[in-house]
């Protein structure tokens, strides 16, 4: 808190000044949240050792004794990157669904918009050219090879881009139709990396040719784009032969995107957001700018599923459209829906849970129930019947998720009281019914925050 | 329908058959136009099952795709392993079978569609807009599982029963053809389409269902039952996306597990361009839906058909939410 007033200067010299006040702070915002709320500091402080040392652990102590002794599912290194990589998509997506409130199907475009920018900037894709900036490929590589410090914000501003494209035509939407466009959006978006293979294209006007292209392989078509670089910093490869340095790489991405959401929650944009999600007219009435506020949710939510994007294509090395589909907007949605809509480390932990559902237990399942049952269908294949019946359950049972935001519970289960109430034409003020889930008081809140949030 | 939208649509039509016939020549337009047509019933009967429920609970029944693709897998193996009917298969045998099977199919997907209705959205009648679509994305994933459980992975494919015979060498036309199978879509649709307008025009439970649709409230205190009107309109969504499945098996011989959701959203693009709610309008849209991918498939490339499909799709809900013939219910986006 006392940073504040200790502030160095601006630009990146500001920055570090910042972070050695935060570090320097620590210890004691560290006490005060010790005092504040003893279990849950203990259990979080566990969870982030665990986090951190995880993949340590799993290299010496876990894939040693599941070869070895015994096979049980642990997360490997490609499982715990994707993990993190599905939780930046689920952050990002709660921006848009669970912030806002705009129910986005089509997410999985931005995913492809990301993975195509890695594809088209860091690969030998373009072979006519040989673009190389501070890549650590040999100078006259063909094609273009950019570093991952641009790569990234170039998949955040493509992203972005077009999730303004995409907000801004369905500005007057609301609710169903507008999932429904977002849903088409992100179905035609993998169609045009698919078919961009052999564009022939003439365009003349009165015998004068003004645009004329002959073949052109943009993307790669059904084979996608291969090899693409890894990222590398200071010569470790984060690729995915590149062992536990990816998956650090990618524990960063995400604790970066926590904090960037975390903070743009409790921003003046996020209040705008909470208010236009629950009554779009009144928010408007009440001088919140609708069309910036949805547009902005759009682009941002957008850009965290462009830097996963980027990050996935550069960690697979290779990328084709095939990855994109419809499921994987729908898997998205259902991490966000089953950790709670609206609260990040609900979303964090829906995400963790399903990508390792996903990629290391089912399949572990599936190679035990093969071994005893051969005839019996694999469960790796019926992945989305689980998921689907889990999408129906929550809807019918939970619909605020495991780890509710207080908000969206509220909203969600007094509703149907709300509705019947308004019918007989009685007030009911929200305010007084409270569903704080630990029983803490709203001014606990701001003694809780980690240090750092407040000082980034 | 107005007659004034009646006289602007078979002047639009009219113009589309000039311009079609000037710009690709009469053969290629009129046997494009043909499959186009063939398609678009089909897309019919399922467009219906979107706007009959959308027009009720204003629910996007995203499961429906879904149905009708069991639907024809039913139908598959009813007609493939169980039956075993071929093209030699004799004619009264082979009619009869079609008549058992569309009905066993009917009866099972319909009955299929209004358990959904009571485990997946009756229970969330009251719960806010998107709970109960989402519920029906999670419904549409579990019965594609189903369809992958009963079916496998690959495309299940019967016998050309009906034979490739070009029935208009019977009238000395040559160029064109229009072969059993066609003719086959056209006898199951177009009578189906006329006995639900006539149920929903003329019976007592048709007036029921379209006062729930203008207002359930009202319409309870008016002593309509709503939620038997309801499952009765998820039974009759299902009974046409039954037929659908078996038309669909007996026109293009090939059924695959996620046919439902392309197939799902060409029909629902159908009743969102007819004007959702409007069953009139989802005929309509079905067929322009149907000529769009037949043109698609032949004048540019199958590759971009989807991407066209979908385009029209943004573009409606975009630049005119209430569709081409217009919304029988207001304030709909």
């Amino acid at each position: 808190m006392t940073a504040e007033t200790e502030r160095v200067g601006t630009g990146p010299v500001g920055w570090i000044g910042h972070l050695v006040d935060s570090a320097a702070a620590f210890p004691g915002h560290y006490g005060r949240l010790l005092a504040a709320n003893r279990t849950r500091t203990i259990v979080l402080t566990v969870l982030a050792i665990v986090a951190l040392t995880y993949p340590i652990v799993y290299q010496q102590v876990f894939a040693p004794f599941s070869r070895n002794v015994f096979p049980l599912p642990f997360p490997d290194e490609t499982t715990v990157t994707f993990m993190t990589i599905f939780a930046i998509m689920a952050i990002g997506l709660n921006i848009v669904a669970g912030f806002a409130g705009l129910l986005d199907l089509g997410y999985v475009a931005f995913y492809a918009l990301g993975a195509y920018t890695s594809a088209f900037f860091a690969s030998p894709h373009f072979g006519s050219v040989s673009i190389v900036l501070f890549a650590n490929v040999a100078d006259g590589f063909p094609g273009i090879h950019l570093p991952f410090w641009l790569i990234l914000p170039l998949a955040v501003i493509i992203a972005a881009t077009f999730g303004a494209l995409l907000g801004a035509p369905t500005l007057r939407l609301r609710g169903d139709y507008l999932a429904i466009v977002t849903l088409g959006f992100g179905e035609i978006v993998p169609i045009f990396f698919k078919n961009l293979a052999a564009i022939t294209f003439t365009f003349s006007i009165g015998g004068a040719t003004i645009i004329s292209l002959q073949n052109v392989n943009l993307t790669g078509g059904p084979l996608g784009i291969n090899p693409i670089d890894p990222f590398i910093i200071f010569g470790i490869g984060f690729g995915a032969t590149s062992g536990i340095a990816a998956v650090y790489f990618g524990i960063l991405l995400t604790i970066i995107a926590i904090v960037v959401a975390r903070n743009l929650e409790r921003s003046r944009m996020g209040r705008a957001w909470g208010a236009i999600r629950e009554d779009e007219t009144a928010a408007e009435m009440m001088g919140v700018n609708t069309v910036r506020t949805k547009l902005l949710a759009f682009a941002l939510g957008a850009s965290f599923a462009g830097v996963a994007g980027a990050f996935q294509a550069s960690y697979l090395g290779a990328t084709t459209s095939d990855f994109f589909q419809f499921s994987t907007s729908i898997l998205v949605l259902i991490m966000v829906i089953l950790g709670g809509i609206g609260n990040i480390w609900g979303v964090l932990a829906g995400a963790l849970a399903l990508t390792y559902i996903d990629k290391s237990f089912l399949p572990w399942l599936g190679t035990r129930v093969q071994a005893v049952a051969p005839d019996f269908p694999n469960p790796t294949q019926f992945n989305f019947l689980i998921f689907g019946i889990l999408l129906v359950a929550m809807m019918r049972f939970r619909p605020e998720g495991f780890l509710p935001s207080r908000q969206r519970a509220a909203e969600l289960s007094v509703h149907g009281l709300q509705d019947a109430e308004e019918e007989m034409g009685v007030e009911v003020e929200t305010d007084n019914i409270s569903i704080a889930p630990h029983g803490q008081a709203e001014t606990d809140r701001s003694a809780e925050l980690p240090s750092e949030e407040k000082d980034l | 329908m107005r007659s004034s939208t009646t006289v602007r649509v078979i002047v639009a039509l009219l113009v589309f058959q000039v311009v079609g016939v000037l710009a690709f020549g009469p053969e290629a337009f009129f046997q494009t136009e043909i499959i186009g047509l063939s398609n678009g019933l089909i897309f019919a009967l399922v467009a219906l099952g979107y706007t009959l429920v959308y027009g009720i609970i204003e629910l996007i029944n995203f499961a429906h795709g879904d149905v009708f693709m069991l639907g024809s897998m039913m139908a598959f193996l009813l007609i493939g392993p169980i039956f075993a009917v071929t093209g030699a298969t004799p004619i009264l045998l082979k009619v009869g079978i079609i008549l058992l099977v569309l009905g066993l199919t009917m009866l099972a997907t319909a009955t299929l569609n209004v358990s959904i209705e009571r485990v997946a959205y009756k229970p969330l009648r009251n719960a806010p807009k998107l709970a109960p679509l989402i519920s029906a994305i999670g419904m549409s994933f579990v019965l594609q599982n189903v369809g992958l459980l009963l079916a496998g992975p690959g495309n299940k494919s019967i016998d050309n029963i009906f034979g490739t015979a070009n029935v208009l060498t019977a009238f000395g036309v040559e160029g064109i053809t229009i072969n059993v199978q066609q003719i086959f879509v056209a006898v199951v649709t177009v009578p189906l389409l006329i006995a639900l307008t006539w149920f929903v025009r003329t019976t007592r439970q048709g007036r029921a269902m379209r006062a729930t649709a203008q207002d359930p409230d009202t319409a309870g205190l008016m002593g309509v039952d709503v939620n038997r009107t309801i499952a009765v309109t998820f039974l009759i969504a299902g009974l046409l996306a039954g037929a659908a499945g078996v038309v669909q098996i007996l026109y293009n011989n090939t059924t695959v597990w996620n046919l439902g959701f392309r197939f799902g959203l060409n029909s629902f693009t159908a009743a969102v361009l007819g004007g959702i709610g409007n069953l009139q309008g989802a005929v309509l849209g079905a067929i322009v839906i149907g000529f769009v991918n037949a043109f698609s498939d032949r004048f540019l490339s199958a590759n971009w058909t989807n991407a066209i499909v979908f385009g029209v799709l943004i573009a409606i809900l975009v630049f005119r939410p209430t569709g081409l013939l217009g919304q029988q219910l207001a304030d709909r986006a």
